[in-house]
């Protein structure tokens, strides 16, 4: 057999619980286990890769079936590969303030219930929580020499109420995820509050399609960094042409007083200690002051285009590394929340998200708010829903006129080439001009 | 005596019945990145799922490691003593099922030299537009799913799968198409050049004016827009939770009369053929929506003993990862047939989006992508930026017809649909 280039080892092994609680009855609840590897070689013209169940890092026979296996595979490549050399180091993983495994299964379900429990209010026709619960001993080694162990352990639940009235059903949920341990315990007004709204919710209008002035809460401007700004910045996206930001380094695209960036190193959910290619973790700023600044990269990525950092290679256990947001925000501005609403005077208030996609080639995004409120003479007043925003990359983030000082992040995952991983997104308070809104009812 | 028998065995001690849900499977992959091959995989997997069920407690677990089946086994167990209990109606028993339709084709193979055919179809279709290749590949797959249970259920079944995709750019204008059958009848040069096609023809699209318009949806938006808003709410466990805005709605007209919703388990010109779900009770034709009218929901056993209906056979499993929940086979819609694009419409080839959609009102404001205005069967204007808004349970009742022509994508079979007087954003 031919010698690979390079070879890399990553080996996940662990356990996921799961709860569900669904108008008042513990559903299911149980435990599952998995143990998955990928090994990724590369070839004279690209990589081959070998993905298998229940690894032994110790059977070097069969890691060497594995790795003839992946040349073999490697050799109907045709794309000159380089990589970028890299150094490895270990940020450490965020204790937990409470470790779930020591937690019975009983008591994590009492706990749930009592959080869906707290949903049920007059009008509410349905309630369901969810809690999943993921631990994960990450083993990677590679034909440089670099090995590292580290363990991660990721929880967190949803609660869903549906409003019934006169044949019309509105939903409204809430959801908490963390790395900082177990997160169940004094939550049941989590459940209350996705109640209320829900209720709230049957008797907003439908949203008006129209151009307007918009506030943009926390959550729902995370979104629109992620979707607006990140996918575009990623690195493999740049490299095969599929976004508009590529060769556009140093132009500006937004306000001065505009940056965007990326970080893995913080504790948050989309924290990574090294990323899935044994780089160390950096923070990147997609755009800084108003200009695009760097791409995400993993090392093949940087080596072919350059303009940003590694450590942004991430992988679902089994799946290939690919170049993927963490944790991604826009940077507080100066300006104080009540100031983005005299200066809206009339427009409309989005909060809440259920959700973006992006076609970053295009430079398209579109992403939509859970509800949002007029705003008249600069107050909020009547409550709207189905309300979606959508825009162009290169233009829409000019459109930012004030970014408040009151960031928040929020947790979710993030889909991309059939892999999901944990993210979080975040921002404070901004006021978009002229932001195009999708609703169902025209003028 | 196999581990599967000794599972049962050592079940049966504890509980008073026992499911095993297993699947084998590999595939092969080739990833494009331009016009080249950048990443070929190989992957191997297996999965079990015990399901066990002790008066009317019904635990589950999952493993890929059947070597440790005691523990999954325990960990099934361990989870059936936590739940509530509900009615139950057992597992299904023996049963001998005719000879099954063929949804496994020989002829897709799991090597190298049958993905580069396909990759070369690819690229020599992207060639017959001015487009560039982003990203895209080719998969060829073999699975083998079986179950086996305590009251003498067990069979096995192989499957086929093979899939291409392509993503294109002209200018900053994009395009994408994929093909996905079990048998080796991929057309990848039809697929490339589709993709190649709607990248070049989006190019310098002209602004649209917002208003009322009769739009077509490709097989691919239908798909994307009814498949979290429409779908679920078939589900009868949706439907029973207060999940569903079709709740109380059976027998009602809920769509233009010639409207057909159902699924097909049977055919094979999906994806999803099959004589037994994946709890083994056996599938058969569902008539969701009939002539307009709603007419059934899907029911799985756990839904259908608590609320004293029949399983429908719609149990479906993502893999071995965890217990059946309720969905379709080869869902199809069908309604009175047209030339969907001879009258003056926009025409709607995919939307961004459609997720953000409300699920349990069906209300929805997505982008569009590769739009355009059409008439006289051809797409004569690219739309450059638009979005649609609406109601997907409304759109029903103002359906003007289908195509002929559908399109298999995934577990559904769906036509292009015309649609009255809907919203479209533009300027």
């Amino acid at each position: 057999m031919k010698e690979p280039e390079y070879y890399e080892i990553r080996h996940i092994k662990g356990e996921t619980t799961q709860i569900e609680v669904d108008n008042g009855r513990l559903e299911s609840g149980g435990t599952s286990f998995f143990d998955v590897a990928v090994i990724r070689v590369l070839g004279d013209s690209g990589w081959g890769v070998v993905s298998v169940d229940t690894f032994d890092p110790d059977n070097k026979k069969k890691l060497n079936e594995y790795l003839a296996q992946g040349m073999a595979l490697a050799s109907i490549t045709g794309e000159k590969v380089k990589i970028e050399p890299t150094e490895a180091f270990l940020l450490p993983v965020p204790s937990l303030k409470e470790n779930p495994t020591g937690i019975s299964l009983e008591e994590k379900a009492d706990l749930l219930m009592g959080i869906e429990r707290s949903a049920k209010i007059d009008s509410i026709v349905s309630t369901r929580a969810n809690y999943i619960e993921k631990h994960e001993e990450v083993l990677f080694f590679d034909s440089s020499g670099k090995e590292f162990t580290y363990n991660t352990t990721r929880c967190g639940f949803n609660v869903l109420a549906v409003a019934g009235k006169n044949g019309l059903i509105q939903m409204a949920s809430e959801r908490e995820h963390t790395i900082e341990g177990f997160n169940l315990r004094h939550k049941a007004e989590t459940g209350l509050l996705s109640a209320e709204l829900a209720v709230s919710l049957l008797d907003a209008k439908p949203a008006k399609a129209l151009t307007v002035n918009a506030v943009l809460d926390p959550e729902l401007a995370g979104v629109f960094a992620h979707e607006a700004v990140g996918h575009a910045g990623e690195g493999d996206l740049v490299l095969e042409g599929s976004s508009v930001l590529k060769g556009r380094i140093g132009e500006d695209i937004g306000p001065d007083f505009l940056t965007i960036s990326d970080d893995p190193t913080l504790p948050l959910f989309g924290f990574e200690p090294v990323d899935a290619e044994g780089s160390t973790v950096v923070k990147t700023d997609i755009v800084r002051n108003g200009k695009i600044n760097a791409f995400l990269h993993n090392r093949e990525t940087l080596c072919r285009i350059g303009d940003g950092q590694l450590g942004h290679a991430r992988a679902m256990a089994g799946s290939v590394p690919i170049v993927r947001m963490s944790n991604t925000f826009i940077e507080n501005g100066d300006a104080k929340r009540e100031e983005l609403f005299s200066e809206c005077r009339e427009g409309v208030y989005l909060k809440g998200s259920r959700g973006g996609q992006v076609d970053p080639g295009r430079g398209v995004f579109q992403f939509n708010a859970e509800y949002g409120y007029l705003i008249e003479n600069g107050e909020c007043t009547r409550m709207i829903r189905d309300v979606s925003l959508s825009g162009e990359i290169l233009s829409t983030l000019h459109s930012i006129l004030l970014c408040a000082n009151d960031r928040q992040m929020n947790e979710g995952y993030c889909g991309k080439g059939g892999q999901s991983v944990p993210v979080s997104d975040g921002a404070p308070h901004i006021l978009l001009s002229n932001a195009v809104v999708g609703g169902s009812v025209v003028d | 005596m196999s581990w599967i028998e000794r599972a049962i065995t050592e079940g049966l001690k504890k509980v008073d019945e026992i499911e095993i849900f297993t699947v084998e499977g590999q595939s092969i992959t080739a990833e494009l990145r331009g016009k080249s091959i950048s990443v070929a995989k190989e992957e191997s997997s297996s999965g079990i799922c015990i399901r066990t069920i002790d008066k009317g407690r019904i635990g589950a677990s999952s493993t890929n490691n059947p070597i440790e089946w005691e523990r999954c086994l325990q960990a099934a167990i361990s989870a059936g003593k936590l739940v509530s209990p509900q009615e139950w109606s057992g597992l299904p028993g023996q049963q001998n099922f005719p000879s099954s339709k063929p949804c496994s084709d020989p002829q897709v193979q799991l090597g190298p030299a049958f993905l580069k055919d396909i990759i070369y179809g690819l690229i020599e279709g992207s060639k017959q537009y001015n487009a560039d290749i982003t990203s895209g590949g080719a998969e060829a797959s073999r699975t083998r799913i079986s179950l086996e249970n305590s009251n003498g259920f067990q069979a096995s079944v192989d499957y086929t799968d093979n899939s291409c995709s392509l993503e294109t750019i002209h200018e900053s204008s994009t395009g994408n198409e994929f093909d996905m059958s079990w048998e080796a009848k991929l057309d990848p040069f039809q697929t490339g050049k589709t993709a190649a096609f709607y990248a070049e023809k989006s190019w310098k699209g002209s602004d649209i004016n917002t208003g009322t318009y009769d739009i077509v949806l490709s097989p691919m938006a239908l798909g994307e827009l009814i498949e979290s808003t429409l779908i679920p709410a078939l589900s009868g466990k949706n439907v029973h939770a207060g999940r569903s805005l079709l709740k109380d709605k059976l027998n009602e007209e809920i769509a233009v009369n010639s409207l057909k919703v159902y699924d097909l388990p049977s055919t094979t010109e999906g994806l999803g053929s099959v004589l037994w779900d994946t709890e083994g009770t056996p599938t058969k034709r569902i008539d969701f929506i009939k002539n307009g009218a709603l007419n059934a929901f899907a029911y799985d056993i756990r839904t259908a003993s608590r609320y004293g209906k029949v399983s429908t056979g719609s149990a479906v499993r993502s893999g071995a990862s965890g217990s059946p929940g309720i969905g379709h086979h080869n869902l199809l819609v069908e309604g009175r047939n047209t030339e969907v694009l001879e009258e003056p419409a926009v025409f709607i080839k995919s939307v961004v989006g459609a997720h953000t959609a409300n699920p349990m009102s069906g209300d929805f404001s997505v982008e569009l992508s590769n739009a355009f205005l059409a008439e006289n069967g051809e797409l004569t204007t690219p739309v450059r930026k638009a979005m649609l808004a609406g109601n997907v349970f409304e759109m029903l009742k103002v359906i003007q017809g289908v195509s002929k022509e559908r399109k298999v994508i995934g577990d559904m079979i769906l036509p292009s649909v015309r649609i009255h007087d809907q919203t479209v954003i533009g300027v």
